[in-house]
C-alpha cells in the first residue's frame, strides 16, 4: 500500500512537473498572440506619424475589410508591394532563383518533418518501455526510444542549419517579397524563434540527460520532457505552416495585403487546420519510412544472427508506427482538397481537373505503391511465425483486389490526345474506362484498399496465435461480417455515387470513410481482445525474413520521400503566378507552371539529395556506437508492443 | 478465422455467418444515413426523387 501511494506520489509530481513545463514553454505563444490580436503590436503607419502631433490633428484610423473573414479592423501595415522584373525585387545569380528556392525548402522540410516525426515515435517507444512490465523487454524499448533520438540529434543540427539557408535564400533572392511577409507575421516569427530555442534546450536536456534520469520519478520526468519536446515541435510546426497557408489562401488583410492587426486571422486562414493535420500525419508517416529504411539498411548490413534480429524488430516497430499514420492521411488529404474547393473552385479545379491534375495521377500511382509495399512487408513478415501458413491460402484473392483497386485508383479522368485519338476514342474519356476515372470509383477504390491492408494487418497479428476465449467462434463470424459487409458497403456507395447529383455525391466519402475507419477500430480492437491469453503457435523468430521484405521497407521511405517533394510542389503551384495568391503578384521570370517532366526531375533531385545526406547523418550516429544490446538471443521471441500479435 | 470455428456445428456457423452479416448490414446502413444527415445530405435520395 505504502509502495502505491509512493508510487501514486511519483506520478502526480511528474504530471504537475509536465504541467508546468508546458505553461511556461508555451508562455511566449501565448503572450505574442494577445498582444498580436489585440493590435497592441506596433503599428507601421501610425508610427510615421510625427511624435510632435497633437491628437486632434492626428489622422482618423483607416479602416478596412478583410479578405476572408470579411470583419473591419484598423489598417495597420503597408500595402503589398507590386514588384518588377529586376535586381531590386528579384536579384539573381545567372541561375532560377526559384529553383535555388526549391531544393533549400524541399531539403528542410525533409529534416523538419524526420525531426518532428522521431521525437513523436521517441515519446510513444519511451511511454511503452516504462509501462511494459517485462524488465527485458522494456530496456528494449528504452533503447530503440534512445536510438530514434539519437539518429535525430545530427538530424536536427541540420535542419537548423538548412533553415538558416532558406532564410538567407529568401532574403537575396526575393528580398521584397520576404520583407512583406514578415512585416506581417513579425510577431510569429519571434515566437518561432523563441520556441526554436526551447525545442534545442529541451532536446538536448532530454538526450543527455536520458542515463541520469532512468529511473523512477525522474523516468516520468524524463518522458515528460519528450511531451513538452513534441507540443513545442508541433507548434513549431504549425507556426510554419501559417505561412505557407496565408500564402494561399490569405486572410487578416485587406484586398491591397494591408495588414489589419489581428494576428490569429493572419494565422489561422481557411486551409490552415487542414494543412496541420496533413502534415502532422504525413511527417509522421515519413518519419516511420525513414527510419524503418534505417532498420533495413543496417539489417542488409548486419554480420550476426542478433543485430538482424534487432533491427527487423526496429523496422518493424517504426514500419508499424509510420502505417498507423499513412492510414488516416487520404482521409486528412481529401479534407484538405475539400477545404480548397471550398476557398477557391477553380485552385481546385486547377489541382485536380487542370494543369496540375496530372501530378495528382502520379500521386495515385505512389499511395498506391505505399498500401502495396506495406500489404507486402506484412505478408513477408508472416514468414517469421509458424502457423502463419495458414493464411497465405488468402493473399492472393487480396493481391487480386489490391491491383483491381490500384488500376481504378490511377486511371485518369481525361487523356492528353492528339485531334486524331480523340476522334478515334469518340471523346475526351474512354466510353468505359472513362468511368473510371471519376471520384466515385476512386473514393471506392482506395477506400477497399485501406480496408484490405487493415485486414492484412490483422492476419499479421493473429499469424502465430490461437485465439482460445470461449466465444471466439462468435469473435470470428463478426470479423467476416464486418468486413464482408464493408467491402459491399463501400463498392455500393461508390456505385450509389453514378446517380445522384454531385452536391448529394460529395457526401458520400464521409460514409465510405466511416466504413474504413469501422474496420480498422472495431476489427483491430475486437481481433486483439480475442487474442488475449491465446495459445501460441510457434515463436516469432526476429531476423528470420526475406531481404525482399527490408527492400520493401527501403521503397515504402522512398516512396513518401518522393511523395511528399510531390504534393509539396503540387500544393505550391496551384498559386499560379502569386507570391500571396490574389494578393501579390509574382513578377519574377520564372512565375510560370513548370512541365512535369521537369517537377518530377526536380523533386527526383530533392529525394537523391536527401537520402544522400541522411545516409551521411546515419554514418555519424553509427560512428561509436556499442554492439546493439540484444537481451534475447536470435531465434527466440522477442515480445512486441501492446495490441501487436 | 476460421481455427476456432470448426469446433461448433456447421449449422451454428451458418447461423453465426448470416447473423453476422445481417448486424453489419445494419449498422452499415445506419452509419450511411447518419454520416450523410450530419453533412445534411439525404441518404435515400435516389429512392425518394
Amino acid at each position: 500500500m505504502a509502495t502505491l501511494n509512493k508510487q501514486a506520489r511519483k506520478n502526480v509530481w511528474a504530471f504537475l512537473a509536465l504541467g508546468t513545463f508546458v505553461g511556461l514553454l508555451l508562455l511566449p505563444l501565448f503572450l505574442s498572440l494577445t498582444a498580436g490580436a489585440s493590435g497592441e503590436a506596433p503599428a507601421p503607419a501610425a508610427s510615421t506619424a510625427p511624435p510632435t502631433a497633437k491628437p486632434a490633428d492626428a489622422k482618423p484610423v483607416e479602416k478596412s475589410r478583410d479578405v476572408w473573414y470579411k470583419t473591419e479592423g484598423p489598417v495597420v501595415g503597408a500595402p503589398a508591394p507590386k514588384t518588377t522584373d529586376g535586381p531590386k525585387d528579384y536579384p539573381r545569380y545567372n541561375f532560377e532563383s526559384r529553383v535555388i528556392l526549391w531544393v533549400a525548402l524541399q531539403q528542410h522540410l525533409y529534416y523538419g518533418s524526420f525531426v518532428l516525426a522521431v521525437p513523436i515515435f521517441c515519446m510513444v517507444v519511451e511511454y511503452l518501455g516504462i509501462i511494459t512490465k517485462d524488465k527485458a523487454l522494456a530496456r528494449k524499448y528504452d533503447q530503440l526510444a534512445y536510438d530514434f533520438v539519437k539518429i535525430s540529434l545530427t538530424a536536427y543540427s541540420l535542419t537548423a542549419l538548412l533553415g538558416g539557408i532558406v532564410i538567407f535564400t529568401f532574403l537575396t533572392l526575393y528580398p521584397t517579397f520576404f520583407t512583406y511577409l514578415s512585416s506581417i507575421f513579425r510577431p510569429v516569427m519571434a515566437t518561432y524563434a523563441l520556441l526554436f530555442i526551447a525545442e534545442s534546450g529541451t532536446l538536448y536536456i532530454y538526450y543527455y540527460g536520458w542515463d541520469k534520469m532512468r529511473e523512477g520519478f525522474l523516468k516520468w520526468i524524463h518522458v515528460s520532457m519528450s511531451v513538452v519536446l513534441n507540443v513545442i515541435g508541433t507548434v513549431l510546426m504549425m507556426l510554419a505552416n501559417s505561412w505557407i497557408a496565408f500564402m494561399q489562401s490569405p486572410a487578416g488583410v485587406d484586398a491591397d495585403g494591408r495588414y489589419l492587426g489581428n494576428i490569429w486571422h493572419v494565422i489561422h486562414t481557411t486551409l490552415w487546420n487542414p494543412i496541420n493535420v496533413h502534415r502532422l500525419l504525413g511527417n509522421m508517416a515519413f518519419g516511420g519510412g525513414v527510419v524503418a529504411a534505417y532498420a533495413a539498411y543496417r539489417f542488409l548490413t548486419s554480420k550476426s544472427d542478433e543485430e538482424r534480429a534487432h533491427y527487423d524488430w526496429m523496422g518493424y516497430v517504426a514500419m508499424f508506427i509510420g502505417v498507423c499514420f499513412l492510414i488516416p492521411l487520404p482521409f486528412a488529404g481529401y479534407w484538405l482538397m475539400r477545404e480548397v474547393y471550398a476557398y477557391r473552385q477553380q485552385m481546385g479545379i486547377t489541382l485536380m481537373g487542370g494543369l496540375l491534375a496530372w501530378l495528382f495521377i502520379i500521386q495515385a500511382v505512389m499511395i498506391g505503391a505505399l498500401f502495396l509495399t506495406t500489404n507486402y512487408y506484412l505478408w513477408q513478415g508472416m514468414e517469421r511465425m509458424r502457423g502463419a501458413e495458414r493464411y497465405q491460402k488468402y493473399i492472393k484473392y487480396m493481391v487480386f483486389v489490391l491491383i483491381t483497386c490500384f488500376i481504378v485508383w490511377l486511371t485518369p479522368h481525361t487523356m492528353v490526345m492528339t485531334p486524331a485519338e480523340l476522334k478515334a476514342m469518340g471523346g475526351q474519356q474512354h466510353p468505359v474506362l472513362g468511368n473510371y476515372g471519376v471520384m466515385s470509383a476512386k473514393n471506392g477504390a482506395i477506400n477497399t484498399i485501406i480496408t484490405t491492408t487493415v485486414l492484412s494487418f490483422i492476419m499479421y497479428q493473429r499469424g502465430n496465435k490461437m485465439p482460445t476465449v470461449k466465444w471466439a467462434p462468435l469473435g470470428n463470424a463478426f470479423l467476416f461480417g464486418l468486413f464482408t459487409m464493408a467491402y459491399v458497403n463501400i463498392i455500393w456507395l461508390a456505385i450509389y455515387g453514378y446517380y445522384i447529383p454531385a452536391n448529394v455525391r460529395v457526401g458520400l466519402s464521409v460514409p465510405q470513410v466511416a466504413t474504413t475507419l469501422s474496420c480498422l477500430f472495431i476489427g483491430v480492437l475486437l481481433n486483439s481482445v480475442m487474442l488475449k491469453g491465446a495459445k501460441d503457435l510457434g515463436p516469432t523468430v526476429w531476423g528470420q525474413i526475406s531481404v525482399r521484405s527490408q527492400y520493401a521497407l527501403i521503397m515504402l521511405a522512398t516512396s513518401f520521400t518522393w511523395m511528399m517533394g510531390l504534393m509539396g510542389y503540387i500544393r505550391s503551384s496551384v498559386r499560379l503566378f502569386w507570391h500571396v495568391n490574389e494578393i501579390m503578384r509574382d513578377n519574377s521570370p520564372w512565375a510560370f507552371t513548370h512541365t512535369i517532366g521537369f517537377g518530377a526531375n526536380m523533386i527526383s533531385f530533392n529525394v537523391l539529395f536527401f537520402w544522400m545526406t541522411i545516409l551521411f547523418v546515419f554514418w555519424l550516429g553509427s560512428l561509436g556506437v556499442k554492439k546493439v544490446p540484444v537481451t534475447a538471443p536470435a531465434g527466440q521471441k522477442i515480445p512486441l508492443p501492446a495490441g501487436s500479435h | 478465422m476460421a481455427e476456432q470455428v470448426g469446433q461448433i456445428s456447421t449449422g451454428k456457423k451458418i447461423a453465426f455467418a448470416v447473423g453476422s452479416l445481417i448486424l453489419a448490414a445494419i449498422y452499415f446502413t445506419f452509419l450511411d444515413w447518419f454520416a450523410m444527415n450530419i453533412q445534411g445530405l439525404d441518404y435515400f435520395y435516389m429512392f425518394r426523387k
